[in-house]
């Protein structure tokens, strides 16, 4: 093995890939253009989403209501609430979004509150559709209202203490740094990305170089070169890494960038502030890298050492594509919110990584994990690239039939 | 004493094993669950030297073996049995100090980067094979002279013609000065001219340089333009080994003659002078005809003695069965073990 040969057939293939549209595609233009268009895109989107179910004004029905004038009079003088009358096939109209709640008050409940007797009203709503739970919660909140003032009128009526009802009070308060919480927010998401996008960006040189090879007949020529079998496969590799990485880099570079200017962009967009409101720090950026570095070399490794068992590109590609499931799903499992750390769980190859960067980018660092992780990623990727190098000694690999 | 072989192949045996597969659908349903697999003897017990400086055709049909003895005799293959030394190397085994002695050529692909300036293929090469600058330098001026390459040095191999493409990769396998040469099928898809300029290259470099070259083909008229020796094989079994005037000496059994008449008055009477000897007269127009006679029978000076007798000639050819035909006849199971001469 020497370094000057691997620089050599380094050199060589990344001069070969920089003139390849394809391998240009993935592993520049993508990482590049994908950001600004999640982040403006989805943030414009999710705010005007949010602004447009706060404007509508919900319609609501109220059933029965008998005997109650005053209730119903207060229901209805609620602000942005559109009453409409009552009728029997409510829930199907809930269900087809004609109206949004409805509210059921019993017969008798002015007098039921005023002498003190039980009542019980329902609220209907449709779980899950945001803005029939905006009126229901109108609703709920204004129910609530009522039962505070009708607890405080029979109190004072009988010149009784208000502790009696609230014996204390209950407060929480959020001690979790502004990171923290923004980090929760999207911190499943950037790891996410930054794993998919580093498989994607080696996905095609790792092919162009060993299926491509083989089907453009070039093999041959390569293995004919005074060049040892193991320095022109880590050539290979290398260039393979350096797509993923430059993917990797170019992808948080994109996206820091991306965020920044759209929270600027839709600072006046109500809404969009919510969505938008973090920061990552350099030092969150280093930390994150730093953690890709050994799944890169892993993705990279893999790749080659599944391109090469295929004939041809076509077959490459229907080897590899499991294998994207398989790196999507534990970086999926990342971002679900109850998914927390253990030690078995530390070991569990890109799921590992998912939640490390998860907890980096929101500001804690569990350097113990962070040290296990880290090393056990370094011996998957270099069991990886020792079965790469291997294959590519073998003869029924390089030229199957 | 006759010095060492240059380079000795003795008893060569390459078996692959390939998975069988059974036809149709049930056939399909078998083959995922128990499979079959078959020995495929691709080169079967191969035993040739090449002395320095020889210029030697490896021919045979498609499948035949020649490739895969190529990739044995360059390193890239291990061979199953039998033993290569090549220039004083074990070509798998001491494969990268033996491939800087050698230059290798595969006709249907390069080892040119398709997409950039071919003098650019040259320096990496260059820096692979570790040539010095000078003789870098002394290389590419030999080639501008020999093979004219020097007018699209700055063009992308993608829009060279082939013809330009094989003389760059004729170049590029010959930048390191190797003494042995491979070629696999040199001049595949070249027009004549090419071919030409290809042939006449590779007779320069092995009479300036004593480079021995092995190449196969399937374009006969290399070999008959190239080639003082042929190695026959087909089904990975040796047929031929031997001279090329030698093989035509023993197998050429039949010869023409063509002949053209003043007028086509005579036709009728030489017809029936051919016919009194068994032979049949095919007309090629209205005036040339063509017999064909197998020349261990027929005294080809006395059918000449008979057409000129019989009419009045204006122009006669005698020519031998092509190449072709005989080689095409070896291929067909026709014997020629003892016409061989070296094994």
């Amino acid at each position: 093995m020497s370094l000057r040969n691997i620089m050599v057939v380094y050199r060589k293939e990344l001069t070969d890939s920089l003139r390849d549209r394809r391998t240009l595609i993935s592993m520049v233009v993508v990482p590049i253009v994908i950001f600004p268009l999640m982040s403006i895109g989805m943030g414009t989107f999710v705010a005007k989403m949010m602004i447009k179910a706060k404007d509508e004004v919900p319609k609501v029905m109220i059933l029965n209501g008998r005997n109650s004038p005053r209730v119903v009079a207060d229901l209805k003088a609620l602000s942005g609430i559109e009453f409409v009358p009552s009728a029997d096939d409510y829930k199907q109209e809930i269900s087809e979004k004609k109206i949004r709640a409805a509210v059921d008050i019993p017969s008798d409940f002015d007098a039921a509150v005023e002498q003190g007797n039980a009542a019980t009203v329902n609220i209907y709503d449709y779980n899950g559709d945001l803005k029939s739970g905006f009126a229901a919660d109108k609703i709920e909140k204004f129910l609530k209202d009522l039962q505070r003032e009708t607890v405080q009128k029979r109190l004072e009526a009988r010149k009784l203490p208000a502790t009696l009802v609230d014996p204390f009070q209950v407060k929480t308060e959020n001690v979790a740094p502004q990171e923290k919480v923004t980090g929760a927010a999207i911190g499943g998401f950037l790891p996410y990305f930054i794993i998919v996008l580093c498989l994607m960006g080696a996905t095609y040189p790792a092919i162009d170089l060993t299926a491509g090879e083989k089907e453009r007949g070039t093999i041959e020529t390569i293995l004919c070169s005074p060049v040892p079998r193991t320095d022109i496969v880590l050539g290979k590799f290398l260039m393979v890494l350096t797509a993923a990485l430059c993917t990797a880099v170019l992808a948080i570079i994109s996206m820091g960038t991306s965020f920044h200017v759209a929270k600027q962009m839709l600072a006046d967009t109500p809404g969009a502030k919510d969505v938008l409101n973090f920061t990552i720090g350099m030092k969150t950026i280093g930390a994150v890298f730093l953690m890709v570095l050994p799944v890169a070399v892993l993705f990279a490794s893999a790749l080659i050492a599944i391109a090469l068992m295929a004939k041809s590109y076509k077959e490459a590609q229907s080897y590899i594509a499991p294998l994207t499931i398989l790196v999507v799903l534990p970086a999926v499992a990342g971002l679900m919110p109850g998914v927390e750390f253990n030690a078995r769980m530390a070991l569990v190859p890109i799921l590992n990584t998912s939640l490390v960067c998860k907890e980096i980018v929101a500001g804690t660092y569990h350097w113990n994990y962070i040290a296990i992780i880290f090393a056990s990623t370094c011996v998957y990727a270099s069991a990886a690239l020792y079965v790469a190098v291997s294959l590519f000694k073998r003869e029924d690999v390089l030229f199957r039939t | 004493m006759p010095a060492q072989p240059l380079i000795s192949v003795q008893l060569l045996c390459k078996h692959f094993r390939a998975f069988k597969r059974r036809e149709g659908l049930w056939g399909g349903i078998q083959n995922l669950f128990v499979r079959e697999y078959q020995t495929v003897r691709a080169v079967d017990d191969i035993s040739f030297d090449i002395e320095p400086g020889e210029m030697v055709g490896y021919i045979g049909p498609n499948g035949a073996g020649k490739s895969t003895t190529i990739k044995m005799l360059t390193g890239i293959l291990v061979p199953s049995t039998g033993r290569i030394i090549s220039n004083g190397f074990v070509p798998w085994r001491q494969r990268t100090d033996y491939v800087k002695t050698i230059g290798v050529v595969f006709g249907q692909r390069t080892q040119l980067w398709w997409d950039i300036a071919v003098i650019e293929s040259f320096k990496l090469l260059r820096r692979i094979y570790g040539v010095s600058q000078r003789d870098f330098d002394d290389r590419m001026e030999l080639f501008h002279q020999v093979l004219g390459i020097s007018d699209y040095l700055n063009t992308p191999v993608r829009k060279l013609s082939l013809g330009e493409r094989m003389r760059c990769d004729l170049a590029a396998a010959l930048l390191h000065n190797p003494p042995i040469l491979f070629l696999d099928e040199p001049t595949i898809g070249l027009d004549v001219v090419a071919k030409d300029h290809i042939r006449k290259f590779l007779r320069a470099i092995n009479e300036r340089y004593r480079t021995t070259v092995l190449l196969t083909t399937h374009d006969l008229d290399d070999i008959e333009e190239l080639c003082r020796r042929i190695v026959i094989i087909d089904h990975g079994k040796l047929l031929y080994d031997g001279p090329l005037p030698e093989l035509k000496q023993k197998l050429l059994r039949t010869k023409q003659i063509k002949f053209a008449l003043r007028d086509s008055e005579a036709a009728g009477t030489l017809q029936r002078a051919l016919s009194s000897e068994g032979l049949d007269a095919e007309a090629v127009d209205e005036v040339t005809y063509r017999v064909r006679f197998d020349r261990t029978r027929v005294s080809t000076s006395e059918l000449i003695r008979k057409i000129l007798a019989a009419g009045d000639i204006r122009d006669l050819l005698i020519e031998d069965e092509p190449i072709e035909e005989i080689i095409k006849r070896i291929y067909g199971g026709e014997s020629v073990m003892e016409v061989s001469t070296r094994t």
